[in-house]
């Protein structure tokens, strides 16, 4: 089976190889034979990854610690559904799981552009492109790090009676789906890049690429924001502390390309609607593309340290080589194709939505950098100054919290501006109403005693942006109502339907919103750790806790104690809650399982740390306000996300000062 | 059968508690005074980006023995900056949570606000070049007026 799975990685590349070549001598030399093949070669290639991916989960699923990739990453004992999530528990098997989701993308785009005329010329590129990339994962995983290596003494294969299994921490429901997610939308902002290289080397300035690039982008931003939650979901119910983001090198590393696939996704609007910032979005939608090879390489280079990095290895020198011709060929394609870049509008006035788009993209990136730059100091500073420093979540959250309310602001007043040019009345008009009710209701915060000054500025701009998408959806929900003769709610949906993108970005923008609410209600979490014999209370907060029993015993794959906690707000009995200590049997390694009681208000949360030599429960006890936020923020993020991708009922074309000589006309397009 | 075997699972239990007992009781060390200073130093254990004051891991290996050694130092009268001293004297610069302020490692606080303000230069740039009046220089007198007006009567119609 190893050997199959091995000679179907070596095929794979040399397809790969093929596919590249082909694709590229067929568009040079016009040979539409080669093109078809190319194409060909590309589902072949899938065929191939899928039947190695295959082969190694069924491995991961019978046992066959013959394979050292099994015996390191699965065990016995392990659940079956903690087995399949072995594929990319570890750096060989994760490699072949990108392989296997970039060609599976690779074939949809391949099949779903195959009769549009428009794509004709480019598609040879985006497949090379596209191709190209994956052969370079297919190297590394086909001839550096093999997923399919076996254990052997001498010549013998050597086969283990048991592996070692996961490690217990990632045995958790949000682990078998968070990856997942995240390589989703690591590996789909390749697609927007294939394109935007695609339309550069045959000089296609057009919209159409970007109209279908949006799409891919928005999709491809939902499943990376859906990964990034679901690794903080993990965070907060699993490592027993409560954070849900630690500002972790790996953590940052998939930050950064959502940040600047954020940022493209409110910018490719003024090249759709104003023909504006063309070369901007390329810089963009290649930044992101790198961004996330980046990600990569910080994940699986050991370059920094951090507990969701792969083991160290020399796959860091490969990256850096690809990430240097990657960018090196890509600024030059660009700058060579400057004149296919021209804008074709000007921009009409300072306050306008078009320049509250670059005040967005400026504080985005500027975030983004900041990230970047926090993450990569301690790295050059080594290099230049020959000592070590260390940069934590002190540094990012002094350098990101003003930069992250600045956004917010952005957020509510962005939408409000017109295109082109607003007057004095018209800001006055919109905005008057939400600044005076923010005010106030800061005012009536720190009069009831708040007085964290980020938490009241960002309650106050919670306030003012939701006032502000308020009243856009009460204004045409309105009008439409009292025109159509319905009720507000079908005046609401209708308003959005006619304009999904417009309206669904609202949505999206509530959603930060509401994130935003729970992120600033960790100013008032509150901790205690006490050590408290059994039917023994404590006090946190508006709770009375009691130890009231300690339960043990054991299944297979662990030891378990759990002690059992009587949460009591004044007399009333608000919840018993049961946190956990484990020991797994085969690793030795000893986890936490929280207990958590969440509430809209607040969580309260249980950590149950150890037992102290005169047999007192050690017990973190913590109260989280306002975390559900994060969490219910979130979905309704995707529900505008999906909204966003639902086809507008009205189709209108925005008026355009055109700048003179350049030569294509505009294309009609949504919104 | 069955007494004996829930015998053996307590048997168990009862090992796996002894197993997790901590020696030294860890809440000892975690007060206001400890936790203010150790929010200034790093915690080093490889394991997170927290600090000595909010590294939540009670049996930390190196927030742990930290605290301990804060407690003993502020018992001798020290304050957080010679506690702090004492930490970077030991662990070198690493032991601070943020860069210090100066040499090369104030360029990391520099450098976020440095391309913020170089990013709004740039804007004010790109606002200026665009906003040339390409057509109206070349449009007949009076026509460019016309124009805007049949604009903005275009665009009241979506606003």
């Amino acid at each position: 089976m190893e050997n199959i799975g091995g000679l179907c990685l070596i095929l794979a590349f040399c397809l790969g190889v093929y596919s590249v070549l082909a694709s590229v001598i067929g568009a040079w030399k016009q040979r539409p034979f080669l093109l078809v093949s190319a194409q060909r070669a590309v589902y072949s290639v899938w065929v191939l990854v899928a039947t190695a991916s295959a082969l190694l989960v069924y491995a991961i699923m019978t046992d066959d610690f013959s394979i050292q990739y099994v015996w390191a990453h699965s065990n016995k004992a392990m659940a079956t559904i903690y087995k399949f999530t072995a594929w990319w528990g570890g750096q060989e098997g994760s490699l072949l799981f990108w392989s296997f989701i970039l060609s599976s993308y690779t074939a949809v785009v391949v099949f779903t552009t195959r009769k549009k005329h428009e794509y004709r010329a480019m598609m040879p590129w985006i497949t090379a492109v596209l191709m190209f990339t994956l052969v370079f994962f297919l190297m590394l995983v086909a001839f550096v790090e093999h997923p399919f290596r076996i254990l052997a003494i001498g010549r013998a294969a050597t086969p283990m009676d048991d592996g070692r299994g996961l490690d217990p921490l990632l045995q958790y429901w949000t682990m078998v789906i968070h990856p997942p997610f995240l390589y989703l939308g690591y590996v789909g902002f390749v697609v927007p890049f294939a394109f935007a290289m695609g339309s550069l080397i045959t000089k296609q300035p057009g919209d159409g690429w970007i109209h279908t690039t949006r799409r891919w982008a928005l999709i491809t931003w939902a499943f990376q924001s859906t990964g990034i939650l679901l690794g903080a979901g993990w965070a907060y119910a699993v490592l027993g502390w409560g954070g849900y983001w630690g500002w972790d090198p790996v953590e940052n590393a998939s930050l950064l390309p959502w940040i600047t696939a954020t940022s493209f996704l409110h910018s490719v609007m003024m090249q759709e609607k104003k023909g504006m910032m063309k070369v901007w979005n390329m810089v963009l939608v290649s930044t992101t593309f790198f961004l996330c090879i980046f990600g990569t390489f910080l994940t699986r280079s050991g370059i920094v340290s951090s507990v969701h990095a792969f083991a160290q290895s020399s796959l860091g020198n490969y990256f850096v080589v690809f990430l240097a011709v990657g960018i090196g060929a890509t600024t030059w394609l660009i700058l060579n194709r400057l004149p296919y870049l021209k804008s074709e509008t000007q921009l009409e006035s300072v306050v306008s939505r078009e320049s509250s788009f670059l005040f967005n993209n400026l504080i985005l990136l500027a975030s983004c950098f900041a990230i970047l730059w926090g993450t990569l100091f301690p790295v050059i500073s080594e290099a230049v100054t020959g000592e070590k420093i260390t940069v934590d979540a002190p540094y990012f959250n002094r350098v990101n919290i003003p930069i992250g309310l600045f956004l917010l602001f952005l957020t509510g007043v962005g939408p409000l501006i017109a295109w082109r040019r607003s007057s004095g009345d018209a800001l006055k008009r919109a905005f008057l109403m939400p600044t005076v009710g923010a005010v106030i209701f800061m005012s009536v915060l720190v009069s009831l005693g708040i007085h964290h000054v980020y938490a009241v500025i960002s309650f106050g701009l919670c306030f003012f942006v939701t006032a502000t998408i308020g009243s856009e959806f009460w204004k045409g929900s309105r009008s439409i109502a009292a025109k159509d003769n319905v009720n507000l709610l079908r005046g609401a949906i209708e308003l959005t339907h006619r304009n999904t993108r417009r309206y669904g970005g609202y949505i999206v923008h509530m959603g930060i919103v509401v994130m935003f609410i729970g992120f600033t209600g960790s100013a008032f979490n509150i901790d205690r750790t006490v050590e408290v014999k059994v039917g023994s209370t404590f006090k946190l907060g508006r709770y009375d806790l009691k130890v009231a029993d300690m339960k043990g015993g054991e299944n297979e794959n662990y030891v378990w104690n759990h002690a059992i906690i009587e949460a009591r707000s004044g007399n009333e009995l608000v919840a018993t809650l049961k946190p956990e200590l484990r020991k797994y049997a085969v690793s030795g390694s000893q986890t936490s399982n929280v207990a958590i009681r969440r509430a809209l208000n607040e969580d309260l949360y249980l950590n149950f740390a150890g037992m102290t030599a005169d047999s007192k429960v050690i017990l973190q006890s913590y109260v989280f306000p306002l975390v559900s936020f994060i969490w219910v923020g979130y979905w309704v993020l995707l529900i505008g996300t999906l909204i966003c991708l639902v086809p507008s009922k009205i189709k209108l074309q925005y008026a355009k000062m055109e700048v003179v000589g350049i030569a294509r006309q505009p294309q009609p397009v949504e919104n | 059968m069955r007494v004996n075997l829930n015998q053996w699972k307590t048997s168990v239990a009862i090992l796996f508690v002894a197993s997790i007992c901590v020696a030294q009781s860890p809440t000892s060390f975690i007060t206001t005074d400890i936790r203010r200073a150790g929010e200034k130093l790093a915690c080093l254990c490889g394991a997170c980006k927290n600090t000595v004051g909010t590294c939540q891991m009670l049996g930390c290996h190196y927030a742990a023995p930290a605290r301990e050694k804060i407690a003993e130092m502020q018992k001798a009268g020290l304050d957080d900056e010679k506690v702090a001293a004492f930490f970077v004297k030991r662990e070198g610069l690493k032991a601070f949570a943020v860069p210090p302020a100066e040499g090369f490692n104030a360029l990391s606080w520099i450098m976020p606000p440095l391309a913020l303000v170089m990013g709004l230069i740039g804007i004010a740039w790109w606002i200026r070049r665009s906003q040339k009046p390409v057509l109206a220089n070349q449009l007949p007198d009076g026509s460019a007026e016309r124009v805007r007006a049949e604009l903005d009567k275009e665009m009241a119609k979506f606003e």
